[in-house]
């Protein structure tokens, strides 16, 4: 397949061009970390390290505005109010530059929850669609890397638009789609000698290491589900802060809360997290999720067993691994002040919870 | 106006009753009469109230599908949602989403013997079911229901009770913790009283909803009088929010109470996680 180069001095330029046509998010730096932000004149896209958080919220914003609501009073008689109701703006059309294939594939188990679970949600929907993701292909994998676990790779194209490789003085970039294959259209087609790179490249991919057998994971899950030792040793470090779930590319989970300005105002949805034990406190005092065990437990749950039980055509694609609703990008490792690794509690639980 | 599911028709309180010192009930009509007019359900499903500046929470349609003038909701105080509600009258606008939630499932429970085992606010979701079932008379067998409360004056839909008990075809029950000197009835609580009456599973549903401790325990006195786990129905009660099986909160493993439930039987309940 041809590929089209870009400079590495052009990438902003190219970014400015985009910009004129969409709402472009793209990563820079600020101080430790990787930052997506929307487009500026003077912004420098900084793609030489995964950013930060991922790039979920470019279809699910951190808050986003679900109704806008006006209370008018009758004049004549004041016991009386009515109220109106406004659908939010259409989306914008949106380039995302630099997330990575974990976080691409990522938009696919969005997908499944926002699109293919029930009700098919038209704010998600309208996003997806107006939504292009420039992926950047890793070069090698961090020490918190692992999405060879859930059937990525540092290459995967699965969920982007385009895939950026960074060759000598800039980046091969090869379009996955047609919609990214137009964001490429004004580019030269690389020389001989970046194609020579690539193609050596993607001959010799990085070997990402041994993998473990996840097809057991939903089994051994339930059969640990009870064992609260297990739980309380696993999240006996655990803060509650949420880091783990607002990083990572496939919590979808979220709020739904009004903000009120006088006699009108919105109801928006805000990014939740499982971890908090407000999650699912009723009104009554009740929470069935009352301790961290109960909670780590419930996120390890959802991504190893209750997805894979919920979408098991889409496990038998590939013969390898079942889809787990985890893409192995690493950030909650990466990010949690305690070290809580996710990693290590999958390998124990498929290790304990084996029938013996 | 989209089709979004997040977005509620408006609806306007008609009436509210003073059912206990923190109990109200609202019957509400949507604004639009065609929306009215085309609004299905079915027993045991829920929709979601708003007031729009405080938010919006989950309650049951405990009218029955058969008495369409109007759609009753009953709403304890307990929270910030639920207080703000408490305090509009009647004219005063509301959102409403749904219907939401399975239902349940009125066919199988056709020609057969039907127990009620309510506890407080818990008669909410008894009552469209047993509405239903009362203007569905000759399609069930005997209908028992056993209702409690903490005091007398913490039992809901008091002139109803009196006219479900003159009714002659029904039995009613009642029991509180604490009587006053006015009570007849009984007195201890629900799963002591079910057992008292020795109710015979011979082609019975039990069908009960209540705190918590009370479901566990009426569950444990069926299972005792010999009510097999399909035998058993009950409702859940979570903490929502989407009402549409999205946000997450409400999942009990892979199931969501909003759309899988709220209306499972104990042999559904075994076969889940247990965390609950």
């Amino acid at each position: 397949m041809v590929a089209r180069f870009i400079e590495n001095d052009a990438v902003a330029a190219l970014a400015a061009a985009w910009a004129r046509d969409y709402r472009l998010l793209a990563p820079v730096r600020e101080g430790q970390a990787v930052i997506y932000r929307p487009w500026a004149p003077d912004m420098h896209p900084f793609l030489g390290r995964p950013p930060t958080a991922s790039a979920k919220q470019a279809l699910l914003p951190q808050t986003e505005n679900l109704l806008s609501y006006t209370y008018r009073k009758d004049h004549a008689d004041l016991t009386k109010t009515e109220v109106f109701l406004a659908d939010p703006l259409p989306p914008e059309p949106t380039v995302v530059l630099g997330c990575r294939p974990c976080d691409a594939r990522g938009n696919k188990l969005l997908d499944r929850v926002f699109l293919e679970r029930g009700v098919a949600d038209p704010l998600y929907a309208a996003r997806r669609a107006a939504t292009l993701f420039v992926t950047v292909a890793c070069e090698h994998m961090e020490n918190t890397c692992f999405c060879h676990w859930t059937g990525g790779g540092p290459t995967s194209e699965e969920g982007s638009d385009v895939l950026l490789f960074a060759v000598t003085g800039g980046y091969a970039a090869r379009a996955i789609t047609p919609a990214g294959e137009k964001l490429l259209a004004n580019l030269p087609d690389t020389s001989q000698q970046i194609a020579d790179e690539l193609a050596a490249r993607l001959a010799n991919p990085v070997e990402p290491g041994p993998a473990p057998d996840l097809r057991a994971a939903p089994e051994r899950f339930l059969a640990l589900f009870d064992n609260m030792d297990f739980w309380m040793d696993q999240s006996a470090r655990c803060l509650s802060c949420g880091v783990c779930t607002y990083l990572c590319p496939t919590c979808s989970c979220f709020n739904i809360t009004d903000e009120n300005q006088g006699l009108k105002g919105k109801r928006l949805r805000t990014w939740d997290t499982c971890m908090s034990a407000l999650y699912t406190l009723e009104g009554s005092g009740y929470n069935p999720r009352v301790s961290r065990a109960h909670r780590l437990r419930n996120r390890v749950g959802h991504k190893f067993c209750y997805h894979p039980q919920e979408f098991p055509a889409a496990s038998n694609e590939r013969n390898a691994q079942p889809e787990v609703s985890c893409t192995g990008c690493g950030r909650c490792i990466k990010s949690c002040p305690v070290s809580v690794d996710i990693r290590r509690i999958v390998l124990d639980l498929l290790e304990k919870g084996e029938k013996k | 106006m989209s089709h979004s599911p997040y977005m509620p028709q408006i609806a306007t309180i008609i009436e509210t009753i003073d059912e206990t010192p923190d109990i109200k009930t609202f019957r509400v009509v949507l604004q639009d009469p065609a929306a009215m007019a085309a609004f299905r359900f079915l027993p045991g499903q829920v929709a979601q109230l708003s007031v729009f500046g405080t938010g919006e929470s989950t309650f049951v349609i405990n009218s029955p599908p058969t008495r369409m003038d109007f759609l009753q909701f009953t709403v304890m105080r307990v929270g910030e949602l639920t207080h703000r509600l408490h305090t509009l009258r009647e004219g005063d606008p509301v959102g409403l989403r749904g219907p939401l939630g399975n239902h349940f499932d009125v066919d199988a429970m056709k020609g057969r013997d039907i127990v009620f085992i309510g506890g407080g606010v818990g008669m909410a979701p008894l009552r469209t079911l047993l509405l239903y079932m009362l203007d569905n008379r000759a399609d069930f067998g005997t209908i028992t229901l056993i209702y409690g409360g903490r005091t007398p004056e913490h039992l809901c839909y008091k002139s109803e009770l009196a006219e479900w008990a003159a009714r002659g075809d029904m039995r009613v029950e009642l029991t509180v913790d604490n009587p006053d000197k006015n009570w007849s009835h009984r007195v201890g609580v629900v799963p002591a009283v079910l057992t008292d009456l020795n109710v015979s599973p011979q082609n019975a549903v039990a069908v009960t909803c209540g705190p918590p401790i009370m479901i566990r325990f009426t569950i444990q006195a069926l299972a005792k009088l010999g009510f097999t786990d399909e035998q058993i129905v009950t409702t859940l009660e979570r903490r929502m929010k989407c009402g549409v099986g999205l946000c997450g909160r409400c999942n009990i493993g892979g199931k969501f109470v909003c759309v899988d439930g709220p209306v499972f039987t104990q042999a559904q309940l075994k076969g889940l996680p247990q965390e609950f």
